[in-house]
């Protein structure tokens, strides 16, 4: 099991190889590997999306990904 | 006389060289066009009134009318487990949302996919108390099926099938089952033969081969989850694939790119089992499936990738990940046996039959218990990652509550991993009774009504299901006596 966080400055949906998969700014469970991490339709984000290797995380050290607001 | 007999034998001679021109008759329609929001698929189920909160997932073993049995006495313990839920009572049976089966233990799971409820008034006469192996031998040495059974694509399985659909199961397909759109989403298992994989009857692996599975019979589900090599013959499954626009989930495509990097080996073997059915051509245009114990003999394969995968068609983490389920109860009925042996007592050489039926079973009896291994692991992982998180926060809160820190942390799920098998009667001499039942699809009716009380008292007995009683106020009452 592996543990990510995707950051972003307000509380949206995650997706995560085009899943909705919780939502920012909490950690998440996620298998080892590579992995689509956006943030829905509304594309006021940047990057569009991240491709990500997700790998030898712990629960208390989770990846961190970050998006921005596109105006930001 | 003689010109007759010669006659007689000329006609059998052609009958069998037609036989064996036959074509064959795929048993799974095509898929016109590839479609997402419709077939038997786990989200497109109607949740009625069972919560996702309470997940519960039920695995049914192998071990002919012996798991059926068993499987079966447990759903009638589940049916009569009363627990409080949301502010009222309910029927536990009534909150399990996925029953995942093999062999032997497809064949309640088929029939409760089919009929719901119903299987407490039907199935007993339907399979268990019959003597379906007895009427399978039947078919095949009646001279009636041996022109069928001539034909190079048609085995005996098939004629099991065939049998089933008539005598058990009464022609219902998935169309019925999706028809009656109710949870649990019954995952019936069968292998592949050509990669030794887990196949699964359900409209996400038929996508693969562009076929649709609401044109398949239960019965021809069943008896591939059940053809016993050697006794049973494999079955024959037409792959379409290519011909209705499929798409793979974006996952695959990244899974199969990470072969190099080994990032995730068993996720990147599910990427490029689905690649490989799926190429067009078709690459492999029959998929022949046999016995899903070959694969997976307790059925658990499946929800464990569920339970630790993003990437699943029913993935119960990414329902974690959402926040939808606070508790988790997974039972695993396990028919399992160890027969005994007087091989030790002589020194003479084990035969050929004793020695390949050694090659056949042990590892899959290994397999299984590397199985209940990850299963226990899996549970470990879980119950240390909140440990870990509560460890942490209290030792930064003796610190003082300046330096109390907020760790965040996934969503808390409880878990309850439930085990129904003969390992854990009590008494020796009894255990020893049920683990030298011999597999096969008739059994006496006292052997039957045995297995389902034992299914049931097991079900009472296990700690985590006793604790999951405590946990939800609920009640399962011995045979005949009320909470």
């Amino acid at each position: 099991m592996e543990y990510v966080k995707i950051t972003f400055p307000t509380n949206r949906l995650v997706y995560i190889d085009g899943e909705q998969n919780g939502c920012t700014n909490e950690v998440l469970r996620v298998d080892a590997g590579s992995h689509i991490f956006e943030l829905g339709n509304l594309e006021n984000y940047r990057p569009s999306s991240r491709k990500v290797l997700v790998q030898d995380t712990t629960v208390l050290e989770p990846l961190e990904i970050a998006f921005y607001r596109k105006d930001a | 006389m003689r010109a007759v007999i010669v006659a007689r034998l000329a006609l059998a001679g052609c009958a069998l060289l037609l036989a064996a021109c036959a074509s064959f008759t795929p048993g799974n329609p095509p898929l016109a066009k590839y479609a997402p929001d419709t077939g038997y698929r786990f989200e497109r189920l109607d949740q009625g009134d069972n919560s996702d909160e309470l997940f519960v997932i039920v695995s049914f073993s192998g071990g002919g009318t012996r798991a059926a049995a068993l499987a079966y006495g447990v759903l009638e313990a589940l049916r009569d487990t009363v627990i409080a839920w949301r502010g009222r009572k309910v029927a536990l049976l009534d909150e399990v949302d996925v029953i995942s089966s093999i062999s032997g233990g497809s064949f309640p799971a088929a029939y409760y996919a089919l009929r719901g409820g119903k299987i407490f008034d039907e199935f007993q006469d339907r399979f268990l108390y019959r003597r379906v192996q007895s009427d399978l031998i039947g078919q095949v040495l009646s001279p009636a099926n041996w022109l069928k059974l001539a034909a190079p694509a048609y085995g005996r399985s098939d004629l099991a099938a065939e049998f089933y659909d008539r005598e058990v199961f009464g022609g219902g397909t998935y169309a019925d089952v999706i028809a009656r759109n109710r949870r649990p989403f019954v995952v019936l298992n069968a292998t592949d033969m050509t990669t030794g994989t887990q196949f699964a009857f359900i409209q996400d692996q038929f996508d693969l081969m562009c076929s649709d599975l609401a044109g398949v019979p239960l019965a021809r589900a069943a008896a591939s989850s059940s053809a016993f090599p050697g006794g049973l013959t494999a079955l024959t499954f037409r792959n379409y694939a290519g011909s209705c626009g499929y798409r793979q989930p974006p996952w695959v495509q990244l899974a199969a790119d990470d072969h190099a990097s080994r990032a995730n080996r068993s996720r990147t073997a599910r990427a490029e089992n689905r690649l490989s059915l799926a190429a067009e051509g078709p690459a492999r245009p029959y998929i022949h499936l046999t016995d899903g114990g070959v694969a997976d003999n307790i059925g658990l394969r499946g929800p464990l990738d569920a339970i630790s995968s993003t990437n699943h068609p029913w993935s119960v983490l990414r329902m974690m990940n959402n926040r939808k389920i606070d508790k988790l109860v997974v039972i695993v009925v396990n028919a399992a046996t160890s027969p005994a042996t007087d091989r030790d007592q002589a020194a003479s050489v084990p035969g050929l039959i004793d020695t390949l039926a050694t090659a056949a079973t042990v590892p899959l009896d290994n397999y299984t218990a590397d199985t209940l291994d990850l299963l226990t692991a899996t549970v470990n992982q879980f119950n240390e990652e909140a440990r870990l998180v509560e460890g942490c926060r209290k030792i930064s809160a003796r610190q003082g509550p300046q330096c109390a820190l907020d760790i965040p942390a996934p969503h808390k799920v409880e878990l309850y991993p439930v085990q129904v098998a003969f390992e854990y009667i009590a008494s020796a001499e009894e255990r020893s009774w049920f683990k030298n039942l011999p597999t096969t699809f008739e059994l006496p009716r006292e052997t039957v009504d045995r297995l389902r009380i034992v299914g049931r008292r097991l079900l009472a007995q296990d700690p985590k299901f006793r604790e999951l009683m405590k946990a939800l106020d609920g009640c399962l009452p011995a045979n005949g006596q009320a909470c």
